[in-house]
């Protein structure tokens, strides 16, 4: 490894640290200053006294000082511990892995089918730019990229509702079955919110995908590799594609990390159980313990994915690391 | 037979606001084997849009008439796939933006290696085996073909096109303006490799060039293009010393002389526009000495000496001298 590369590679590691801990800070302030906590929730019955209200504050670790509430929960994370949910009394830890588990899945089908077809659809638009198939491809992509999501996932309910499961991850009530069974009903229920999140990011990528290619089939090297006499499909790939690419994979980036996060919009017009759906749930619940964890776990992936984005760019592009 | 055998090409581009743009206009060159050949013009004369529809290069709103023939093998015939057989195995190109000829994100070995690979001409290994040598014989060491683009200097850049476009050597060359954006040491020296690599390798080579002194320096014949058309070709001695068109006299009167010994002039008026119809001579308006049939006849290229051919009606004795220089015109230049 050249000493640029690796001078590069600490450089992003830092740097990626760096805005975990901001980011993780950032997310304690934040709740603290909302109006309200917990125990405004949580005491609202009929004659709750202050006696009541203090000993709640004491309970879920809200009665100490800010400041102390800070080191606390630094402390705590150091060894692994996200705290407890107030809503349900469980380890916070333990509500976001089976989130994430549900979501991961789904958001990631929806991604990796809309890069694909995103990539695909732009590249065309772009080689057949003003034909026909391009405004067909290009309007289409701007029409799914400006729809909202909550809506078009609405309108997919309203289309499809009555052929596909509109809510939820399995039929309830569905006891037993084979494992491919049950795993064939958590696909089909998968379809319509993985395909709102498809079409959403589809409609982006084919956006960004048609300027970068339009921009590279300008460039100089294009026509050569035209006059060496390279075929249609190795000048996309090899020349056209392999250079497009470089802005590509920074949103790429962007989206993968987003898999994590989950889709908050989606998750709750689909009722999927994942994080999506706990994060607006933990919101209207003021469930601190649990919102500080999927935020801490949104930033986590959010910058691990950057980073890779940031080192996958470095091995496409030479001229980063020198 | 000459190598390379062009009749009445014609370009026409589709302009966005639905005219057409007639770029090149019933142009027809030999070119023998082994010859340095210059196609020199301003900016806008159609002498890159030229180079390009010899090798099929056009774009898509691009439309193109006439005949090319390589070596007596036509090169337009058979569309896209007909043109690609011939390019770089008998055709190659030294682009005017060599600078940026190499994609950023591929060794320069691994792309003068490429056209070889994708025509069979020789294995991967023996492909990248040859890029360095021909990387040695543009005078740049073999081992920098693992290098990329940005780690080679402009002049370095150019030598690799250079090696480039020899490596499933070509009979015929094209360079278009492979000298612009190079200071001049660099300059003196590239056009010396082409001129040795002419030499030794037998290339036929077509430079396009605005640099007359360039083309007075290396080339055998040269023609000269005015408004999308052949306006004189000869070789280069007798263009300078006995050119019969006056377009050709003012260019090199308009060429500033390393020891000044005399005076330069500039050619007034500008170019004329190629998206309306031309009567009579396209040079009239700027010409020093039109007269009244340069309005409405359009000069054809003919004979004036033996391996001269200038498009001009004061080479036609039937023209006489009756005629008066058109009055409404500016004659003459600045000095």
């Amino acid at each position: 490894m050249r000493s640029g590369t690796l001078d590069y590679v600490v450089k992003r590691v830092a740097f990626a640290l760096v805005t975990i801990f901001i980011v993780l800070t950032f997310n304690f302030v934040l709740f603290r200053l909302l109006p309200g906590s917990a125990v405004t929730d949580l005491s609202r019955v009929p004659n709750a006294s202050p006696a009541l209200r203090e000993a709640l504050a004491r309970e879920f670790g809200l009665a100490s000082s800010k400041w102390d509430q800070y080191l606390a929960y630094l402390d705590q994370l150091f060894h692994g511990n996200l705290g407890v949910s107030y809503v349900n009394q469980q380890p916070v830890w333990d509500n976001l892995r089976t989130d994430v588990a549900n979501t991961v899945p789904m958001v990631a089908l929806g991604t990796v089918v809309a890069v694909i077809a995103g990539i695909t659809s732009g590249l065309v638009s772009a080689w057949r730019r003003r034909t026909p198939a391009d405004y067909l491809l290009t309007n289409s992509a701007i029409a799914f990229y400006s729809f909202p999501t909550q809506w078009l996932g609405l309108m997919l309910i309203v289309l499809f509702g009555s052929y596909l499961p509109t809510t939820g991850m399995t039929t309830p009530f569905q006891i037993g079955g084979s494992f491919w069974q049950q795993a064939g009903d958590e696909l089909q229920h998968m379809i319509l919110p993985s395909l709102t999140i498809a079409l959403t990011l589809y409609g982006q990528y084919t956006l960004v995908v048609r300027s970068a290619v339009l921009e590279t089939l300008g460039e100089d090297y294009v026509l050569t590799a035209r006059a060496k006499g390279v075929r249609t499909r190795r000048l996309l790939t090899r020349h056209v594609l392999r250079n497009a690419m470089l802005p590509i994979v920074t949103l790429m980036g962007l989206s993968f990390g987003y898999i994590v996060g989950g889709a908050l919009l989606v998750e709750t017009v689909f009722t999927w159980p994942g994080i999506g759906l706990a994060v607006y749930q933990a919101v209207l619940q003021r469930d601190y313990p649990m919102l500080q964890g999927a935020f801490l776990l949104l930033t986590i992936s959010v910058v691990v994915f950057n980073l890779l984005a940031d080192l996958l760019y470095a091995r496409l592009d030479p001229r980063v690391s020198g | 037979m000459a190598l390379l055998e062009v009749r009445d090409l014609h370009v026409w581009f589709a302009l966005p606001s639905g005219r057409e743009l007639h770029a090149v206009k019933g142009v027809g060159l030999d070119v023998e084997r082994g010859e340095l050949f210059g196609l020199i013009g301003e900016s806008g004369c159609g002498k890159t849009t030229t180079v390009l529809a010899l090798m099929g290069l056009l774009p898509s709103s691009a439309s193109v008439a006439g005949s090319v023939r390589v070596d007596g093998a036509d090169v337009l015939s058979g569309g896209e796939k007909g043109a690609r057989a011939h390019r770089w195995t008998e055709t190659a190109m030294v682009f005017q933006g060599s600078m940026n000829a190499f994609s950023p994100v591929k060794t320069i070995g691994w792309q003068i290696a490429e056209p070889m690979e994708i025509h069979g001409v020789a294995s991967r290994r023996a492909a990248r085996a040859r890029a360095g040598e021909l990387l040695e014989l543009v005078g740049i060491p073999a081992a920098a073909a693992r290098r990329y683009p940005h780690q080679f200097s402009g002049g370095m850049r150019q030598r690799a096109a250079i090696a480039m476009a020899l490596s499933c050597e070509p009979k015929l060359l094209l360079a278009d303006e492979p000298t612009t954006a190079l200071d001049v040491m660099v300059q003196a020296q590239i056009l010396e490799l082409l001129q040795r690599l002419a030499r030794e390798l037998h290339l036929t080579v077509v430079l396009v060039t605005h640099d007359l002194p360039l083309v007075a320096h290396i080339c055998d014949r040269a023609a000269v293009m005015y408004g999308g058309e052949i306006a004189e070709v000869a070789a280069v001695d007798a263009l300078y010393h006995e050119s019969r068109h006056p377009y050709t006299r003012m260019l090199f009167a308009a060429t500033p002389e390393l020891l000044g010994g005399k005076d330069v002039t500039s050619i007034p008026g500008s170019p004329p526009r190629l998206d309306q119809p031309i009567v009579g001579c396209a040079f009239r308006p700027r010409c020093d000495s039109a007269v009244v049939r340069c309005a409405t006849d359009h000069p054809a290229l003919a004979e004036v000496a033996r391996g001269h051919e200038a498009a001009c009606h004061l080479n036609d004795p039937a023209t006489g001298v009756l005629s008066v220089p058109d009055a409404g015109q500016p004659a003459g230049g600045a000095g």
